[in-house]
């Protein structure tokens, strides 16, 4: 995918309606070459998961321009929501329905928003599942799951459906290292797959092992922009560096 | 000890205090007019069932739209959502009954023919108020970060509500609803003031027309028991049922 | 004592001491005194019984009950009991007696006593303007509508009489007359008297057949078995009308009504 941002801008409101506003994408620009895996990194606050929501048609924002292989995102909510359903998103938590069993979770998509009949929904997701070690869960409730079932179910439910793309919102931040560790270990599988995603993370390690391109988003900007190894190697940008010793010592 | 024995003491105990304090009372009872007049309580029974029945499902219904309305954007739409559910809350269902009856249908000329569908439709806004408020309360339960889930796989607004939403708020409400039904058909006992022959009524007429003290009090309250214990066992069947932690 | 902290001791014991004191006197007081006579009524029913502006007891009834206190040299306490309860609160001791416009029918004698019979009376029909019916007579046919008071002479003469015509039984007097009023019902069957007042306040929309279709005495109600009460009472009844103060209360508060019946000849209560 080639992703093109320019001047993307993005505030938001005081919900207590103070009428003041933070700016919170400040004319952001970034341009990518044709890779497979964008990761953005960056201190928390700094405007990655607003970037990420905004990529996702989740968010519109206030201006600016996100284009994907060329095609711009469309602005208005009908358009965005036939957008979203070619897309996949997962993010930190929350993602499943806690009145439906794993399976479920996974089939209402493709029944509801994708057309498919239940046994061909049910064909679809087997294989995935077998190859994720799933399948012994399927009939499990949410709350009957670890999170890191949880999220490489949500990882699977946005996959079954066959996207362009998918993007992920930090997913592993919520977990504790052992989970975190299975749910990468997917993340690596996909990048294996030829599956094109859009990830924010904490896990350099990760990073390193998945990213074609890294961009650092600081204040609302991009800081820091290259190839995985320019970046975690071969950078002279003072607070990326600093931001590096920081989160691989962490 | 095993429950059932617990459950059977206690039973015991409030009985053996009850029949001691009737016997303290010295007022030759005359039980046989309860079997004497079995028909008018099996009549009042099965009225109020029906008359119960009718309103519950009304003021679901009420309540589901009314809890909607009070979370509307459009303000004018809230509003009047608030201002019923505060009226009929702040109201005793006697002065509702009442007005509802003797000012409100009179105006609109409805006929005593009617009487029966007006002291349902009273009832079941008095109950739709406070559904309204337990489905509202359920609706505000659900986090938005499923909200956020259900846009992201492009679900329309229409599919979340009836998909995510609703199915979750139907089992957090479930025990409140439950309790409301209870009061439902103990409040039906109220229609009799506008000459409505359910249960109450009924009893009490027979009362009336034996002299009976209180003879004819006790098939009421068991009569009561007969539906509001299976109602109250059903509702935690179905919790249990459909209990799951939220995730 | 031993759990209560030095400073406090002396206070509850002082407390305690006055509390038991006062008991002792109280109930020598007491036994003293003479024990009150409770008179069941529901204060419903002007003007023989109703409250005052200060919701105090009034009307005819409370007189009569002051004034047999007073023979009886005992402080008349009045409980404000609705109609239909009056007959299990006599049985359950909750009062001494009932005096309350209460018809002596043969099914009341059953349960409880009365004493003999102060007043002359008998039902009465208030009809709606529009409805066909003319007398009592008119009432047992299909599509009439009956409009009685829960526990009323009324409401037993209607089940017993009315096999064809809907009995609508009410609460209170208000709303059978609302009902007639309102056109839901063609007629309501009270006695003479609140017919009059009714159809008086209402005349564009009712008529009143006032005189009775059936004649009914009120009576004091009493416990079975409470023979000396019963004998009081009816001395005291005789005494109070060779004294004319039937006449008296009749003239205080039924002046118009008495007028009224009399330019109809239709009978007059006492």
């Amino acid at each position: 995918m080639k992703l093109a941002i320019h001047g993307l801008v993005q505030r938001f409101v005081d919900p207590r309606g103070s009428r003041e506003s933070a700016t919170v994408l400040d004319d952001l620009e970034l341009v990518t070459g044709d890779i497979q895996a964008l990761v953005l990194v960056g201190p928390s606050g700094g405007g990655k998961s607003t970037l990420l929501r905004i990529l996702a048609g989740l968010d519109v924002p206030v201006a600016g321009s996100v284009a994907f292989d060329g095609v711009p995102l469309p602005r208005d909510e009908g358009a965005l929501r036939d957008y979203r359903r070619t897309v996949g998103t997962v993010f930190q938590a929350y993602n499943l329905f806690p009145h439906l069993t794993a399976l479920q979770n996974l089939l209402l998509p493709l029944v509801h928003v994708h057309g498919l009949t239940e046994p061909e929904a049910r064909e679809r997701v087997r294989e995935p599942l077998e190859r994720f070690g799933l399948t012994p869960h399927v009939h499990k409730r949410p709350a009957e799951l670890s999170g890191g079932q949880k999220q490489r179910i949500a990882i699977l439910r946005a996959l079954v459906v066959r996207p362009r793309r998918l993007f992920l919102d930090e997913p592993t931040s919520a977990l504790d290292p052992e989970m975190t560790g299975e749910v990468l270990e997917m993340i690596a599988e996909l990048k294996t797959l030829g599956t094109q995603f859009v990830l924010v993370t904490h896990e350099m390690g990760c990073a390193r092992r998945v990213a074609d391109e890294i961009a650092f988003i600081a204040d609302g900007r991009v800081a820091v922009h290259g190839t995985a190894t320019e970046f975690l190697d071969q950078t002279t940008d003072a607070r990326v560096r600093a931001f590096l010793q920081r989160t691989l010592h962490a | 000890m095993p429950r059932w024995l617990a459950y059977l003491i206690v039973l015991a105990v409030l009985t053996s205090a009850a029949a001691a304090a009737f016997a303290s009372l010295d007022m030759n009872w005359n039980w046989s007019i309860v079997w004497e007049y079995r028909e008018a309580f099996w009549r009042g029974w099965w009225t109020t069932l029906a008359l119960s029945l009718a309103a519950l499902v009304a003021s679901s219904l009420i309540g589901i739209v009314a809890a909607l309305m009070l979370r509307s954007p459009i303000r004018l739409v809230q509003a009047a959502a608030r201002v019923y559910v505060e009226l009929i809350r702040g109201t005793p269902l006697l002065v509702q009954l009442l007005i509802g009856w003797y000012v409100v249908a009179a105006a609109l000329r409805i006929g005593t023919d009617h009487r029966y569908v007006v002291g349902v439709l009273v009832l079941s806004l008095f109950s739709g108020a406070y559904m309204a408020e337990i489905f509202r309360g359920g609706l505000d339960a659900i986090p938005k970060t499923q909200l956020d889930s259900s846009r992201a796989i492009g679900l329309t607004p229409w599919q979340t509500l009836r998909l995510v939403v609703l199915p979750q708020a139907v089992r957090i409400v479930l025990p409140s609803v439950a309790g409301q039904f209870v009061s439902l058909v103990k409040d039906s006992s109220l229609l009799s003031v506008i000459s409505i022959a359910e249960f109450t009524f009924n009893a009490r007429n027979v009362n009336s027309a034996t002299y009976s003290t209180l003879e004819s009090y006790l098939p009421l309250a068991a009569g009561y028991l007969a539906v509001t214990l299976p109602l109250a066992a059903l509702s935690r069947w179905l919790e249990r049922r459909f209990r799951y932690e939220a995730a | 004592m031993s759990a209560i902290p030095p400073p406090f001791r002396s206070l509850v014991g002082l407390v305690g001491g006055m509390a038991l004191w006062t008991s002792f006197v109280g109930t020598a007081v007491l036994a003293v005194a003479a024990e009150p006579l409770r008179v069941g009524m529901e204060l419903s029913y002007p003007p023989f019984e109703m409250t005052d502006p200060q919701g105090r007891p009034a009307g005819v009834s409370v007189r009569l009950a002051e004034a047999l206190g007073k023979h009886l040299g005992r402080p008349v306490v009045i409980e404000n009991i609705a109609f239909d309860g009056l007959i299990p609160a006599l049985k359950s001791r909750g009062v001494d007696c009932v005096i309350s416009s209460m018809t002596a029918t043969p099914e009341r004698a059953k349960s409880i006593a009365f004493s003999e019979p102060y007043l002359k009376t008998g039902l009465a029909l208030l009809i709606a303007k529009a409805s066909p019916v003319q007398a009592a007579g008119d009432l047992d046919a299909t599509g009439r509508i009956v409009a009685v008071k829960q526990g009323t002479t009324g409401q037993q003469w209607a089940a017993a009489s009315l096999k064809k015509a809907t009995v609508l039984v009410l609460d209170t007097e208000a709303s059978a007359v609302l009902e007639v009023l309102q056109g839901r019902a063609d007629v309501f069957i009270y006695d003479s008297m609140s017919v009059y007042t009714n159809h008086v306040r209402h005349p564009h929309r009712t008529r009143a057949v006032l005189t009775p279709f059936r004649e009914e005495s009120w009576a004091v109600g009493l416990r079975q078995g409470d023979d000396d009460l019963r004998r009081q009472v009816n001395e005291f009844l005789e005494a109070f009308r060779a004294d004319g103060g039937f006449e008296r209360l009749g003239d205080e508060f039924l002046a118009e009504q008495k007028a009224y019946f009399k330019a109809h000849s239709i009978p007059f209560y006492f």
